[in-house]
């Protein structure tokens, strides 16, 4: 399959919802957005640290270092209060729209 | 916890992390993508490179932050003003121009606002000083005729229930205490506060305490500032010591601040007393004060003066047909000085502005005529990708790095600039009003700096940036091509020379009128002639409580102080003081037989003695002047001066003629028996300025002073040499008479009293601040004509060699380097000419002077001669560029 491009602003969400998941370093971040992805989302390297610090400068999720599985110190961020409400209106958003845009997509020229 | 969660929050969405922190984390996860790169099956050196590449550099990755968090713009402004920093220190000619430049304009505008700040907005120390008022009865027909009165304890305390009144203080000044512990006797002025003073004006004593209503009865004395730092040399532990006044002791219980100086009306004390002590000094009725109201918030005057007015007439018990024509008049305590510096202060303002805007654009042009040279360095900037926001950015970052320079320069100036009129016009400013660089200070210069920067960065940013790089880039060529047509620095250079010439033609306008003003003749001449004043010692009233004995008294002290050694004339007169810029009696009206209603006339009435004449050198023009009988008996003769002659006795002879002042005597003086009978008029004297100088000389009537004595004389002494050498001996010729009898402090000289007329000290400001603006203004006008022209000839050098190589005549060289400059500066003077109609109309509403053509003519033809050398004198240059150094040039 081809990968995806993201849209403008949706890293920030798909970050959001992987750390909703429980807390992940940044590597970590990475990893699993491809894994939920099914490998299918090409993300764009350069952006994705700035889209984290922006998160965490928003206080929508929280940074604090730890130890990682092989045992090394990495940073590891998980979901604020805010963040939480945060992904649920994204999500609410997302859905709405793409519904939208899907209900107009499938129309057929007759039903119009 | 829970209590310390905001705050941690709040720390850190300011605080950002550390550059190792960040970095540390990106290393860490550059490493774990590295290290399944080779688990991948990638060799080490590939997988270490294929991380970088796709997650980036750890050594860049903190910009990356702080620009993700929006701290990179100030890391950018920091980088900008470094260089800025820099570049300044490169061109270190440059810089101290520019910057000196701003001082000036910003120091003078800051120095003038702290002025304002000081004397207009903020002048008085008291508390809640906006709702205290002055109270007097106002003429309804003639808003500026107003009256004072004074009230008793009791009445105070009436007036305090009225309803818009939160509370009032009464005061009453006794201007002839005397220090009796202290070897000569020592005059000193004593306000009495009534027991309320300490909450009603609420200023903090600098030591011990103010007074409280517990003082009442008891013999204590707060002091003065002023007062204490003369008499006590400031010493901290004068609290407690005993001053004697008037033969009784007084314990001193506290000091005043510097910024408080009680009170401009009725004379600042030196001493503040209880007013319970008044019966103890004073002898006669209950004694009464003047009464300063504060009203309650939110009251207007209008409203106050409309509800009180009546409770003030019924308290005073005022309910005559006459004082009907009179009515309240409320008064903030600062409007009296409103009226009289409002007008200066908005001219000096104007003044300073205008530098301002000379000194920015100087700095304009400066930064234009600088701009040429840095204009490959900027094209490679925009070659290398930067955006044209981004060099405007830098651009005005540089400007505000100079403006902000001179500000903290202009500032430290403005500090003693700002009291230079305080020094130049004593008498015109609050005696309150303490110059200091405050809070609001500060962030005024700061925006000034800020927006001074702005306004004269932004022209040169916009300009400068706008080259695309392509056509900037081979800028190295030979540079022979004509330099470019348009010259945004010509037209900066003619505004300035037409404000300069504005400035200058003020100057001129100010100094031309002050030295007319010099020249005006007085009427009388004021050298080596000084005033003492004498008071009638206070010990022993009784003594003296009639007039003759007071007469009697009086004469034997100006025997005495006539017979000191080079004391040349000796006269004794009562509120005559020439030019009488300040008179404390209006003027009167009177009768003369044989007219019709005198009710109109109206003259000042001046009581001296016949030496006066000779003393102040007053010519007699017809008739005779009084003898020294007439004199003591002080009836029936009156000698009146020209104008008093020409305007009521133009039909006839003056001689003769019967006048009569039946308003004369008051309750304060002890008058002749006769005094309000017919006087003959047997003299007419000359015309000496008696309503201040520079304006027209009052009808005049003078009288014998026994006819109205008061608690005090004026002497006037006519001696050789400067008057006041003489004190000393003077002094001990007094004391001769009577061992106790004291001169008034402040014995001044007459040349003096002119110094302190208020339209005298006016006029000589003006002419000292706007003469240094203007040649402030011309200094910045002539350096900004000469770098235009000294960068143009340096960027031209190859040029000229050439053209003088060909043989072109070394005459067109000097007028092609110097050309758009000297146009520039004669379109400037041509427009500040056109403007000087309208610029005489200003001046004539706001200085009261009439403009002067003349001065106008002399700025701008020495403004022509000072521009066109400094056009010359760097246009030089060109013509001596000989070829070879015109090649190494490149």
């Amino acid at each position: 399959m081809k990968p995806v491009e993201l849209p403008q602003g949706t890293l920030e969400m798909l970050i959001l919802k992987a750390v909703s998941l429980g807390p992940l370093h940044g590597y970590g971040i990475l990893l699993r957005i491809q894994q939920i992805s099914g490998e299918r989302l090409e993300i764009l390297q350069g952006s994705f640290y700035t889209a984290i610090y922006r998160l965490e400068r928003r206080g929508w999720i929280r940074g604090e270092w730890g130890e990682s599985e092989n045992n090394r110190r990495a940073r590891f961020y998980s979901l604020t209060a805010a963040g939480t409400r945060q992904l649920k209106t994204e999500t609410a958003k997302w859905t709405d729209m793409a519904a939208v845009v899907a209900g107009i997509l499938r129309k057929k020229a007759g039903e119009i | 916890m829970s209590l310390l969660a905001p705050i941690r929050k709040l720390w850190h969405s300011i605080a950002p992390r550390t550059h190792s922190d960040v970095e540390e984390e990106f290393r860490s996860t550059l490493d774990a993508y590295q290290e399944d790169l080779i688990r991948q099956g990638l060799p080490e050196e590939e997988a270490r490179r294929k991380a970088r590449i796709d997650l980036g550099q750890p050594a860049t990755q903190n910009e990356t932050y702080r620009d993700a968090i929006g701290l990179r713009v100030f890391d950018e402004l920091g980088g900008d003003i470094r260089y800025g920093l820099r570049a300044l220190r490169r061109n270190p000619g440059f810089a101290a121009v520019a910057v000196l430049s701003l001082a000036l304009g910003i120091g003078a505008t800051t120095a003038m606002f702290s002025l304002i700040y000081a004397v207009l907005l903020h002048p008085f120390p008291y508390a809640d000083a906006d709702r205290i008022m002055n109270a007097h009865f106002v003429k309804t027909q003639q808003p500026d005729v107003f009256q004072w009165f004074t009230l008793s304890e009791a009445q105070l305390d009436d007036l305090r229930l009225a309803a818009p009144v939160d509370s009032v203080l009464g005061f009453t000044t006794n201007g002839h205490l005397e220090i009796t512990n202290d070897g000569l006797p020592d005059d000193i002025s004593g306000v009495y506060l009534t027991k309320n003073a300490e909450t009603f004006l609420g200023v903090r004593p600098l030591f011990g305490r103010m007074i409280e209503p517990f003082d009442a009865g008891h013999p204590v004395v707060v002091l003065n500032y002023r007062f204490w730092q003369r008499y006590f040399g400031g010493d901290p532990h004068a609290i407690g010591r005993t001053l004697e006044m008037n033969h009784a002791p007084y314990t001193i219980v506290g000091v005043m601040p510097r910024s408080f100086a009680f009170n401009d009306f009725g004379g600042v004390g030196d001493v503040y007393l209880p007013a319970s002590l008044m019966d103890a000094v004073a002898n006669g009725p209950a004694p009464t004060y003047l009464p300063w109201i504060k009203l309650r918030p939110h009251v207007t005057v209008a409203t106050a003066n409309a509800a009180l007015d009546p409770i003030v007439r019924e308290i005073m018990k005022i309910h005559s047909e006459a004082s009907l024509a009179w009515h309240l008049g409320l008064q903030p305590i600062i409007v009296p000085y409103q009226q009289d510096l409002g007008r200066t202060l908005a001219l000096l303002l104007a003044g300073v502005v205008l530098l301002l805007i000379i000194g920015c654009a100087n700095c304009s042009i400066l930064l234009l005529a600088r701009g040429r040279t840095r204009r490959h360095e900027l094209a490679i900037r925009t070659a290398i990708g930067a955006s044209r926001w981004r060099i405007v950015r830098q651009l005005l970052v540089e400007a505000l790095v100079i403006s902000c320079t001179g500000a903290v320069l202009g500032v430290a100036g403005s500090y003693w600039l700002a009291r230079l009129p305080l020094v130049l016009s004593p008498d015109s400013f609050p005696a309150e009003s303490v110059i200091r660089i405050n809070a609001p200070i500060l962030a005024f210069s700061v925006a000034l700096a800020l927006l001074c920067g702005i306004l004269f960065g932004l022209v040169p940013a916009l300009r400068l940036s706008r080259h695309d790089s392509a056509r900037m880039l081979p800028g190295r060529q030979i540079g022979v091509v004509a330099a470019p047509a348009k010259h945004r620095w010509s037209v900066l250079i003619a505004a300035q020379v037409a404000l300069t010439l504005l400035l200058m033609a003020t100057a001129g306008t100010a100094i031309h009128s002050f030295l007319e003003l010099m020249q005006m003749p007085l009427g009388y001449d004021p050298a080596n002639v000084m005033q003492l004043g004498i008071p009638l010692h206070v010990d022993n009233p009784a003594s003296l409580q009639s007039r003759e004995a007071r007469a009697s008294y009086i004469g034997q002290i100006r025997e005495k102080i006539a017979s000191v050694p080079g004391v040349l004339t000796v006269a004794v007169g009562t509120d005559a003081t020439p030019p009488f810029s300040d008179p404390v009696d209006t003027e009167s009206s009177f009768n003369i037989d044989g007219t019709g209603d005198g009710e109109q006339s109206q003259a000042r009435v001046m009581l001296v003695d016949q030496q006066y004449f000779a003393a102040l050198h007053i010519p007699l023009l017809q008739g005779r002047l009084w003898s020294t009988d007439e004199n003591s008996s002080g009836d029936f003769i009156a000698v009146v001066n020209r104008t008093f002659a020409t305007r009521y006795l133009s039909s006839s002879n003056a001689l003769g003629r019967q006048l009569r002042i039946p308003a004369l005597p008051n309750r304060f003086t002890a008058s002749s028996a006769q005094s309000t009978a017919r006087r003959q008029i047997i003299g007419v004297v000359g015309d000496a300025r008696n309503d201040g100088i520079g304006r027209p000389v009052v009808p005049a009537i003078y009288l014998p002073y026994t006819t109205l004595m008061r608690q005090y004389v004026d002497c006037f002494v006519r001696t050789q040499g400067d008057p006041l050498t003489y004190l000393h001996s003077i002094r001990a010729a007094v004391a001769s008479v009577a061992s106790d009898q004291r001169i008034s402090n402040g014995a001044f000289t007459l040349i003096e009293a002119i110094e302190h007329d208020a339209l005298y000290s006016r006029q000589r400001l003006f002419s000292i601040l706007f003469g240094v603006f203007s040649a402030m203004a011309l200094g910045l006008a002539l350096v900004g004509i000469f770098s235009v022209v000294a960068y143009s000839v340096a960027q031209r050098t190859t040029e000229f060699g050439i053209r003088l190589a060909l043989g072109a005549p070394r005459a067109h060289v000097l007028w092609i380097a110097a050309r758009i400059a000297l146009v520039s500066a004669a379109a400037g003077i041509v427009i500040g000419l056109a403007f000087d109609s309208f610029l005489g109309a200003v001046l004539a509403h706001w200085m009261q002077s009439a403009f002067a053509t003349r001065s106008l003519f002399a700025a701008a033809a020495l403004l022509a001669l000072s521009a066109f050398l400094a056009c010359l004198l760097p246009a030089r240059h060109a013509i001596r560029v000989t070829p070879a150094e015109a090649l190494r040039h490149e």
